[in-house]
């Protein structure tokens, strides 16, 4: 229960204030906050009597002030989950993947009415974007250039695997005709509003004169108020407010208050993307596993018209995962008993021994519309499963009798033959050989790797190894060393520096010196020089290394395959009145999470 | 256009100007510009510019007559709102236009009209607000949004007019009652409700009849998520199970809410079952499990709910002796890249669940953390060591004072430092067992730099010194430097000097304590030490003349200077009746404090927990089993046959389907098949057609 929220920019000057409890000054208040913040700060601060919960996303201070005497029993979880998810409210509706000051400036209306719209007096009341974005219909005031968000998606798209591409651009496709559908479909939604006031006059023709006037008025007073929405701007689906507002206005308070409605698509297609995060840290040195954990998701998109009733069913549940079970959190969608019931039933049953099957566990929901995460789930793998892609092998042989260092390394990939990665890079730190060693990067530096490339990167010590596909591999049980042949399963890459040789170097200088020919040509950068320019304002050179400095980091994609082994056994379309044809998608992926690497 | 010309301070006659461009020509183009300094209204009035803004007003009240536009009318609401506290006088005469507003038939200008009259804190507005409650409850069918926010209203209107809101207090009564409104007006009314009581010290606390909590709890799977988490907070210390199986029941009821994504509702649904917990005879293991799991899944969240909930998990490790968790200690290991806020907590929460299995493991990240390059981080986590070596039993002390003389010997200054503080502790718990290390302790004399370790290391090097040969020399290091000490320190050097003295009254003794006192009593300033010293100094004379007078033997001297040192002990555990109300406000600002709600909000009422025949009188004693009662098979014969025909009814739901076979899904692996083709022939099909034009139809 906020008495004012605040969205300030990097330097605490405040971009959004909406005061909810009549506060007289807001400006004192930000200025206790001013007071109270430093940077690594609790998120719950208290100066002067106000109690401050903020939250940094993105540059940018969501706050919330509460005062002392205020309310009973501040509810610090509701204010924090609150301005959590109102920072994705804002995201999902500026279409961005990173808020930035500008975008809130150009909205500050926008932001302003969606407070009001999630809060009653300081209440939570609904967050759900899906659902406000059909109540409040301002158009976002997005920077002219629109070449930044078309970058985002289509990076987005080009994620997505190469061989997957097809399917991007079906569904690419499949959204530009839902644009399309959507607009035949407003315009037919003007249509009938017209059509439907027609009807009320001829039906009032006798009775009440007056009752027409007021519709009429209220059709033009919703029509004025599309106007508004774009002063500048026609808006393609004028008319449409009267039409789809009358329904949406009652979806917070119906009883599936996360779906509306009439909702209306001529293909029905329903999209399931199991992803699949998998942290893994692990000392390479000592050879101990310090993390494996695979972090899941189940986003859905979902194109379908009426009410549907959707059930799927997840070989995780059927085998009854206990670590599934426990560890999963579903969307407000699900019914969380039909996952819960069931297994008592199945419990029942063992009792009575009737009839009831013990496997029909399925999830049960009615999705809103458009995309949401229908399941998170964290899974931890044993220590005994072998990562995804395995560092077989780091090495850093000083061979100082020919000047030269080797950085060893090879990877090994531990999942279906069948698949392959789609993106593949592998990060080795230098900053400790760089520290350790004298390296003279005058000469030639040499790279040999049987898979993809290697870049050095000067300024930041490491080299990055690019390894675009590589196939699947499973080590057999005879627990055999991988076999040579078995090339595609191995990878290897050895990077060669020279080290500083001072004998050459003193010859070279006394030859430079007594001989009158130039000094060699050489052409390309010089990167002993670049290294020393980039090198330079850190010069204060502290012997430890940064705990990530330590870290080989792999960065991978793996499609189709999900590496806990979570598979959709199937997944049934219900709209009992409508009974159309649907098409639902089921795709896997599995990626490295930040967190994937090999402390050396 | 782009806001940010519009983010600027102006001056109040800029934006006139703007705002009086009322061509009859070009009518679009002033619009826009019109709106464009209403903007910028509020923009100067997010920047603070309220004296300025306030010479706007009769400018606004012209729009407010004139324009019919929704963002227009937004911006003066919001204008009213802001300025209504600054220009109470002024405010007044908006009032016609904001009841014009709630007069029109558009809800959100309802809304928006009654959200200004509750927020201007005056008194004709607030009866305006009352009267338009009033009018919307009597209201045959009201529009729902308008009524659940007038009730929300009446919770602002509460600090305004107690005795009105009371007076309107039946009519929520009702609405809970009967049920018979849409869901989420019941949640409001609910809220208002108990909100009004609890934010009232003179109204006894908010209770609900069980059948109405059980209609309640069945109504959640139809509420959105906040709602959800609202109806929980609101039940728990409302309702009163009155019997094991009532509790039981709720519990499994509310079970299910341990699994939503919002952590919001999480944390209320295991608020409400650690309050129901209190009323059941026996705790299942596989709920003591559930708990933890959903816990565990919990941290996995940003940073900042992340802290929320670690410090609760503090709160749930500390109000049982043997905690109803099981987590694994994995979870709350530091990582380096987490805030430091969350490093603290969870240093804190493996202090917590430090025991003898866990010892080893717990050690070792400690001492790896120690090490750290963040000298914070590594001062707290030895800090950590030594106050588990103090926590824990005689068994576990060896193995923490080894890691300790491990870091000892990686001398870093500040490790050191930190270091000898811990120690004192330990040889305060354990005078005896490691004399043998204190010798190695002292090496470290010149190192100290710190007050607390230097008090330490003469506090050290004092209690030992019969084991020390030379620690006269160790002590030198102090005190020849005294008076550039600061306080503390000098006070214990001064008290180790004495001591000295009196345990071995030698002439190098008496010289080194006599001029110490002299110097404390002649040079210094503070009042505190020159008193101390004259204190010593007297008890040493008085002493001296004993044998004629007996005043004070010598062995008296002794007790009082060099007296036996108590055992300290760790004290971690709270005040039991703390513990139940904090345990009541999981989730809630003074779950971060640890402190009981009057420290921290003096006003607000103490949750405890409403006596009932089956409460537990102590939660400690309550056995956790392992599934050998079923509750479930007890609920059965409860009389809820609501709740029985629920379950029958999605039994045979299930049943149904599991005849039907799966439908199979379309993989989306190599090319696509034959299967994305199938759409365009079926919709060529003329049933399917026909189907399609059907639902082109809206749906009403």
């Amino acid at each position: 229960m906020s008495s004012s929220l605040f969205i300030l920019d990097e330097d605490l000057e405040p971009l959004v204030s909406k005061n909810i409890r009549a506060i007289p000054n807001l400006s004192s208040i930000l200025s206790s906050f001013k007071q109270c913040y430093h940077r690594g700060s609790p998120p719950i601060l208290s100066q002067n009597g106000w109690f401050f919960i903020h939250l940094k996303r993105d540059f940018l201070h969501f706050i919330s002030v509460i005062h002392a005497t205020d309310k009973p029993n501040i509810d610090l979880m509701s204010i924090l989950t609150f301005l959590e998810q109102f920072y994705h409210l804002l995201k999902k509706y500026f279409e961005i993947n990173v808020l930035s000051k500008n975008i809130i400036l150009d909205n500050v209306l926008l932001v302003l009415e969606l407070v009001d719209e999630c809060i009653d007096f300081g209440i939570v009341q609904v967050t759900d974007p899906s659902i406000i974005k059909d109540y409040i219909r301002v158009k976002v005031n997005l920077p002219k250039v629109p070449i930044e968000s078309d970058e985002w998606s289509s990076d987005d798209e080009s994620s997505d695997s190469d061989s997957s591409s097809e399917y991007s651009d079906s569904k690419k496709r499949n959204k530009k005709k839902n644009k399309k559908k959507k607009k035949k479909k407003n315009g037919k939604g003007k249509n009938v509003g017209k059509s439907k006031i027609k009807s009320i006059m001829v039906n009032n023709k006798e009775n009440k004169g007056n009752n027409v006037v007021e519709t009429v008025k209220q059709t033009l007073r919703s029509k004025s108020n599309t106007g508004r929405n774009s002063p500048d701007d026609e808006l393609p689906n004028d008319g449409n407010d009267l039409y789809i507002n009358g329904d949406i206005a009652k979806t917070i308070i119906m009883p599936i208050s996360w779906r509306t409605k009439g909702i209306h698509y001529s293909k029905n297609e329903f999209f399931l993307d199991v992803i699949e995060r998998v942290q893994y840290l692990m000392d390479f040195e000592k050879g101990v596993i310090r993390k494996n954990l695979i972090h899941g998701e189940i986003v859905c998109r979902c194109y379908l018209s009426g009410m549907p009733k959707l059930k799927i069913s997840i070989n995780k549940l059927l085998n009854k995962d206990p670590q599934f079970m426990s560890n999963s959190k579903f969307h407000q969608c699900v019914s969380l008993d039909s996952i819960n019931t069931i297994e008592e039933e199945g419990k029942d049953s063992d009792d009575s021994g009737s009839q009831i099957a013990t496997d029909t566990k399925e999830i049960e929901f009615i999705p809103p519309d458009g995309e949401f995460v229908l399941c998170q789930y964290e899974l931890k793998r044993h220590v005994k499963d072998a990562p995804m892609i395995k560092l077989q092998a780091f090495e850093v042989k000083p061979k100082p009798k020919k000047f030269k260092i080797q950085i060893v390394t090879k990877i090994q990939t531990n999942f279906k033959p069948t698949n392959s990665t789609s993106k593949l890079n592998i990060k080795i730190p230098l900053t400790k050989v760089f520290q350790d060693y004298k390296i003279d990067l005058s000469k030639q530096i040499r790279f040999k790797a049987n898979l993809g490339k290697v870049v050095f990167n000067l300024s930041d010590d490491f080299l990055l190894w690019e390894i675009e596909t590589m196939k699947g591999h499973r080590e057999h049980n005879t627990g055999t060393a991988p076999q040579e042949d078995n090339a595609s399963a191995l990878a290897s890459m050895v990077a060669e520096f020279p080290l500083f040789n001072q004998e050459e170097y003193d010859r070279m200088q006394e030859e430079l010196k007594t001989s009158m020919n130039p000094p060699p040509l050489r052409t390309g950068p010089k990167l002993e020089e670049l290294y020393k320019q980039v090198h330079e304002e850190r010069l204060p050179h502290t012997h430890d290394v940064a705990p990530r400095d330590k870290l080989v980091s792999v960065d991978f994609e793996i499609p189709y395959c999900t590496c806990s082994g979570l598979k959709v056994e199937y997944l049934k379309v219900e709209e009992p009145q409508l009974q159309y044809q649907s098409f639902p998608w089921v795709r896997y992926k599995t990626i490295s999470d930040d967190e994937y690497a090999y402390i050396v | 256009m782009s806001d940010q010309r519009v983010f600027a301070r102006y001056k109040a006659n800029e934006i006139v100007t703007d705002l009086q461009n009322f061509g009859v020509k070009k009518f679009k183009s002033n619009t826009t510009r019109r709106k464009n300094a209403l903007r910028k209204i509020i923009a100067n009035l997010t920047l603070g510019n309220y004296g300025e803004m306030s010479l706007l007003f009769s400018e606004l009240l012209k729009f407010w007559q004139i324009e019919d536009d929704l963002e227009v009318k937004r911006i003066c609401h919001e204008y009213i709102r802001v300025m209504g506290v600054i220009k109470p006088q002024q405010a007044k005469e908006a009032l016609p236009f904001i009841m014009d507003d709630f007069k029109s038939r558009d809800e959100k200008l309802q809304m928006m009209a009654l959200r200004t009259l509750v927020l201007v804190p005056l008194r004709e507005f607030s009866d305006q607000a009352f009267d338009c409650i009033i009018s919307l409850v009597n209201h045959k069918a009201p529009p729902e949004n308008v009524t659940r926010m007038a009730i929300y209203a009446l919770l602002d209107l509460d600090e305004i007019d107690h005795e009105r809101v009371l007076g309107l207090s039946s009519i929520l009564h009702d609405i809970v009652r009967l049920q018979s409104s849409p869901p989420e007006v019941v949640v409001a009314a609910l809220h208002s409700l108990y909100s009004v009581h609890e934010k009232n010290a003179n109204m006894e606390a908010f209770g609900i009849s069980l059948d109405l909590a059980f209609n309640m709890l069945e109504l959640l799977p139809e509420l959105n998520e906040w709602n959800k988490a609202t109806v929980l907070e609101i039940l728990t210390t409302s309702v009163v199970p009155q019997h094991y199986l009532d509790a039981n029941e709720m519990i499994e009821l509310a079970l299910p809410y341990l699994q939503q994504v919002n952590t919001y509702v999480v944390l209320n649904t295991l608020k409400f079952i650690m309050y129901l917990l209190n009323y059941v005879d026996v705790i299942e293991e596989s709920l003591a499990e559930k708990l933890s799991n959903s816990v565990i899944a919990l941290l996995d969240k940003p940073p900042e709910l992340q802290f929320l909930v670690l410090r609760n998990v503090i709160l749930l490790l500390l109000s049982r002796e043997s905690s109803l968790l099981r987590l694994d200690i994995s979870y709350f290991f530091i990582e380096y890249n987490d805030p430091i806020y969350i490093k603290d907590t969870k240093l804190e929460c493996l202090y917590l669940l430090a025991d003898k299995e866990t010892l080893p493991r717990i050690l070792e990240e400690l001492e790896q953390y120690a090490t750290d390059i963040d000298i914070q981080m590594s001062r707290k986590s030895v800090r950590a060591i030594g106050n588990l070596a103090v926590k824990l039993d005689e068994d576990s002390v060896h193995d923490c004072v080894a890691v300790l003389l491990d870091l000892l010997e990686f001398g870093v200054d500040y490790v050191v430092q930190e270091i000898m503080s811990v120690f004192r502790n330990i040889l305060r718990k354990y005078p005896n067992n490691f004399k043998k290390n204190v010798k190695e302790l002292v090496k470290h004399t010149e190192v100290v730099q710190e007050p607390e370790s230097k008090n330490a290391m003469i506090w050290i090097i004092t209690q030992y010194s019969d084991i020390i040969p030379n620690y006269l020399d160790l002590f030198k290091v102090f005190s020849s430097n005294m008076f550039n000490e600061t306080l503390e320190v000098q006070f214990s050097i001064l008290n180790s000097a004495t001591k000295f003295f009196i345990r071995r009254p030698t002439k190098e003794t008496e010289e080194l304590c006599m001029d110490l006192l002299k110097g404390c009593t002649d040079q210094e300033n503070n009042p505190d030490l020159r008193d101390k010293a004259f204190m010593y100094w007297r008890l040493l004379s008085l002493t001296k003349m004993a044998d004629t007078s007996n005043t004070l033997t010598f062995e008296a001297l002794k007790s009082v200077i060099d007296g036996e040192l108590p055992l300290i002990e760790m004290n971690t555990k709270l005040d039991p009746t703390v513990l139940e109300e904090l345990e009541l406000n999981i989730g809630t600002i003074v779950s971060i404090y640890l402190k009981p709600v009057s420290h921290i909000f003096r006003l607000n009422k103490t949750k405890l927990l409403p006596p009932s025949p089956v409460l537990n009188p102590n939660k400690d004693l309550l056995p956790v089993v392992n599934n050998s009662f079923s509750p479930t098979g007890a609920n059965r014969n409860r009389q809820n046959s609501e709740s029985q025909s629920s379950t029958k009814s999605r039994r045979t739901a299930m049943m149904d389907d599991y005849d039907k076979p799966a439908e199979k899904i379309n993989q989306l692996k190599g090319k696509r098949k034959s299967s994305s083709n199938n759409p365009s022939k079926l919709s060529r099909k003329p049933s399917t057609l026909l189907r399609k034009l059907s639902m082109k139809r809206p749906f009403s």
